[in-house]
């Protein structure tokens, strides 16, 4: 029961704290998980991460994995529910506030720079991640036959990432 | 004559009571209120007062039941919409999204905007980026907040919670899954190859969203320098996502409050 209320309040902690999502939230983990209470050794946190990034969810799905290892299923779905319940709360809270403000004009303003930021920061999400990815001529010729087939043809693109991913597994 | 219309009217009475003795349906209950207003306005016109007031006050008596019925009825229907969250079918979307982001945030980004917006046309384009603003200002995954504020603006609290697990269920039992094998076997799946070819359609997934949600959002001067700007400051100098969205807001509050101040005062 300590385990878990433990486990509890540094997900919690962690899901407070993880802004922008992702990679970001990764040392404040390790050091809550490895260093703090040796959970897990850095061989098994490495692994966490890399398991991770293989399910379709968010990284921080990684919690799962460490409260697992902890603290079997009931583990598992402890640190799950406490990583994901403070951005929960919060983003229910701010919806509502922001909707109750609606007609602020200064807000609105905020929000429609905002916006165009994000825009902005789409394309440099797809070309940093084209970089990485369009490394030979296959995946240059996979990335154009996804543009194509999902804006000129409006393609649902779930059948886009699954056909490139059996790309992947054949080849 | 008098004593005509009285029976006239005694007939259309007896006629009601008969009906209204009947198993109630809609179309009796009419009946009933058709023919106890015709005996009503002939009692009327021969001056008996006191059947008259008695069948008002049957009829008066006979509506409010009706009325009291209707809106039970009506209250119970939205008790019942508010129970069920919009139809199922909206709902699995969710599930589907949370089954098919592989690929990392931005794929997961470009499935939502495609399945919400473009497809079932749940959320406009603008309270899409809005829910990408607040999932960049606040904790938590992007892409997780982007679930968890379209569930709200669905269905308050009840869609959140729905459409969060939803989303997050199927990554949980996968990690499950995973963790059981890894804690037998210890190994870790090579999936280097099939994450190769998926970064190269989630290139081209997040280009087209690009696309798509620019052409609709940057219209103006301001718009288009503030995407300009984000684009090079988070490629060039890696300013965090806090720190470009946060300013470009302050810089949107700025421009566009100026912007209105100076049409007000130029007519």
């Amino acid at each position: 029961m300590d385990t878990l209320l433990k486990l509890s309040w540094v997900f919690l902690k962690i899901g407070t704290f993880s802004f922008g999502g992702g990679i970001v939230i990764i040392p404040l983990v390790e050091t809550e998980v490895v260093m703090k209470y040796a959970w897990l050794t850095k061989r098994e946190f490495i692994d966490a991460v890399t398991l991770g990034q293989i399910t379709p969810g968010p990284v921080v799905i990684s919690a799962t994995f460490i409260g697992y290892k902890v603290y079997g299923i009931l583990g598992a779905i402890v640190a799950t529910v406490s990583v994901i319940l403070p951005s929960f709360v919060i983003i229910c809270l701010v919806t509502e506030a922001i909707r109750k403000f609606k007609e602020n004009k200064v807000l609105a303003n905020f929000f429609r720079g905002a916006r165009a930021a994000v825009i902005g920061m789409i394309f440099e999400a797809g070309l940093s991640i084209g970089k990485s990815s369009l490394i030979d001529f296959k995946t240059i010729f996979i990335a154009g036959i996804a543009l194509i087939c999902l804006l000129k043809y409006k393609l649902n693109p779930v059948w886009v990432l699954l056909g490139a991913g059996i790309v992947g597994l054949v080849s | 004559m008098e004593q005509d219309i009285k029976k006239q009217a005694n007939e259309l009475y007896s006629r009601g009571l008969l009906v209204f003795n009947q198993p109630i349906t809609k179309e009796r209950l009419k009946l009933v209120t058709e023919l106890w207003q015709r005996a009503l306005e002939l009692y009327r016109k021969v001056g008996d007062e006191r059947k008259a007031r008695e069948i008002e006050k049957t009829l008066v008596n006979l509506y409010k039941r009706n009325s009291a019925k209707r809106e039970e009825k009506e209250r119970q229907r939205e008790k019942q919409q508010d129970n069920i969250p919009i139809e199922f079918a909206s709902w699995d979307l969710f599930f589907k999204i949370g089954c098919f982001g592989f690929g990392g945030p931005m794929a997961v980004f470009s499935l939502l905007e495609n399945e919400l917006v473009s497809r079932k046309k749940i959320l406009s384009h603008e309270d899409f980026l809005e829910g990408a603003v607040l999932g960049d200002i606040l904790p938590g995954p992007v892409t997780m907040d982007i679930v968890t504020y379209a569930g709200y603006k669905l269905k308050k609290w009840s869609g959140a919670t729905i459409s969060t697990v939803v989303f997050i269920l199927p990554s949980f039992i996968l990690m499950i899954i995973l963790a059981i094998l890894y804690n037998k076997y210890i190994v870790t799946p090579r999936v280097e190859t099939i994450f190769k070819c998926l970064g190269a359609a989630v290139t081209g997934l997040i280009i087209s969203v690009g696309l798509k949600l620019g052409e609709k959002e940057i219209k103006d001067y301001p718009a288009a320098g503030i995407f300009v700007w984000a684009f090079t400051s988070s490629l060039i100098f890696k300013f965090d996502i806090l720190t470009v969205v946060g300013l470009a807001g302050i810089a949107g509050t700025l421009l566009y409050t100026i912007g209105a101040a100076e049409k007000n005062n130029s007519p």
